[in-house]
């Protein structure tokens, strides 16, 4: 394949829009040349094989494609709402369990605030304070965020491999969620 | 519904991450169809997740790679937004819980195991277990403390112990560290998800009433 700039987020975001509104398979093909790399890149990362990594990114963006009109760039950037699609899938394809969750559509959810409608222009600027954000954390925060996205292990496990007490790598794990928050603008 | 005692970020890290079992997900996801405030705290997560992927290595596809999967779009029917539908009559157990009990609370065929205190095994999973818990007005479990964590999700009534008092959307977390004994509020039965990864330890062999729980 050969290798293209990355699209800037806005465009990604505006090819699953394509892709929802019109099944516009050179959206999807762009879309491919940018995330499948990086979905096989994250399957490694967490120990999959090459092959079935490359199986599995294949199918996320099968998935994209499918599950398009579900995503809301108002709630979710591209890469976010494709994040979720992969974990979900690794979940379901490679662990053969299922992932329950909330159904916003379910009479017992209880609604809180909807996006504002200025949440659209802010998602992108949101992505940008968070990638700084992640880069400046302590070493020993960002030990803790890494492993918990890519060691597939409970905090427990992931305690005992640094040899550190689990009230260490919680309180580790809680100063860094407020320092993410903050660059956010989530702090109540 | 004032929502006080919430799962740490721990939890809802595993639960986001999509390294949590399905045990875990299963209870923090039954708290946030009831908690806007982790839901914001999930979605932060998520978004954590997005930015990781959006910064890693890339690792290089096979040269057939896009061309196969072009190959399959035509065959592939797009999944549309759900509709809303018209308001469904108010339930207890939120999903992704219902789904497990295949219905409300009033559907579940209680198990009792001693004086006001009966149960409902839900899912166990390797150490972790998942079970519904109903107790009557007053009715305790004895003092007890923990091998390992324990999530205790408030579905109906409440409890006290010496660390607060617990109602509807409330999650508990205990530790090894805590001896409790959870006494049901004087108005209601109180109903419970619990999920434990490893055997509770009763202080007194007598009150091993949730030792059944627990198959030991």
């Amino acid at each position: 394949m050969t290798k293209t700039d990355s699209p800037p987020p806005a465009r990604l975001n505006d090819l699953i829009v394509l892709i929802a509104q019109s099944r516009d398979a050179r959206a999807f093909e762009l879309l491919f040349g940018h995330f499948a790399p990086r979905i096989k890149g994250y399957l490694i990362r967490l120990g999959t094989s090459g092959a079935v990594a490359e199986d599995l990114a294949q199918e996320t963006m099968l998935a994209v494609w499918r599950k398009a009109a579900l995503f809301d760039p108002a709630r979710a950037s591209a890469s976010t709402w494709i994040f979720t699609v992969a974990r979900n899938l690794r979940i379901d394809l490679l662990r053969r369990e299922r992932r329950p969750d909330f159904d916003p559509n379910d009479p017992a959810f209880v609604p809180g605030q909807e996006p504002a409608a200025d949440a659209l222009m802010m998602r992108d600027d949101e992505d940008a304070n968070l990638r700084i954000a992640l880069t400046k954390l302590s070493p020993e925060q960002a030990e803790i965020v890494q492993m918990s996205f890519f060691a597939d292990k409970p905090h427990s496990a992931i305690a005992a491999e640094l040899g550190l007490p689990l009230g260490t790598v919680k309180s580790r794990l809680r100063l860094a969620m407020v320092r993410i928050r903050a660059a956010l603008g989530t702090l109540p | 519904m004032t929502i006080r005692h919430h799962p740490g970020d721990e939890f809802l890290l595993a639960h986001a991450s999509g390294a949590g079992s399905e045990a875990v997900s299963l209870i923090v996801g039954t708290h946030l169809a009831l908690c806007p405030s982790c839901r914001g705290k999930v979605a932060s997560m998520e978004q954590m997740g997005g930015a990781l992927l959006a910064g890693i290595a890339p690792a290089e596809m096979s040269a057939s790679a896009l061309s196969s999967a072009m190959a399959k779009l035509d065959d592939i029917a797009a999944d549309n937004p759900p509709q809303s539908s018209d308001p469904l009559p108010p339930v207890i157990a939120p999903e992704p819980l219902r789904s497990y009990i295949h219905g409300d609370i009033d559907r579940v065929r209680w198990i009792p195991i001693g004086p006001g205190v009966s149960y409902r095994p839900l899912l166990k999973r390797r150490d972790a277990r998942v079970q519904l818990i109903r107790t009557a007005p007053g009715a305790g479990v004895g003092t007890h403390t923990h091998r390992g964590e324990e999530l205790t999700l408030v579905l109906t009534g409440g409890f006290t112990d010496v660390t607060g008092s617990y109602r509807r959307g409330d999650l508990q977390t205990t530790t090894p560290e805590i001896v409790h004994r959870p006494v049901t509020d004087a108005d209601g039965y109180c109903v419970t998800l619990a999920m434990t990864d490893a055997p509770l330890k009763f202080m007194s062999p007598i009150v091993g009433v949730l030792g059944k729980l627990f198959g030991f």
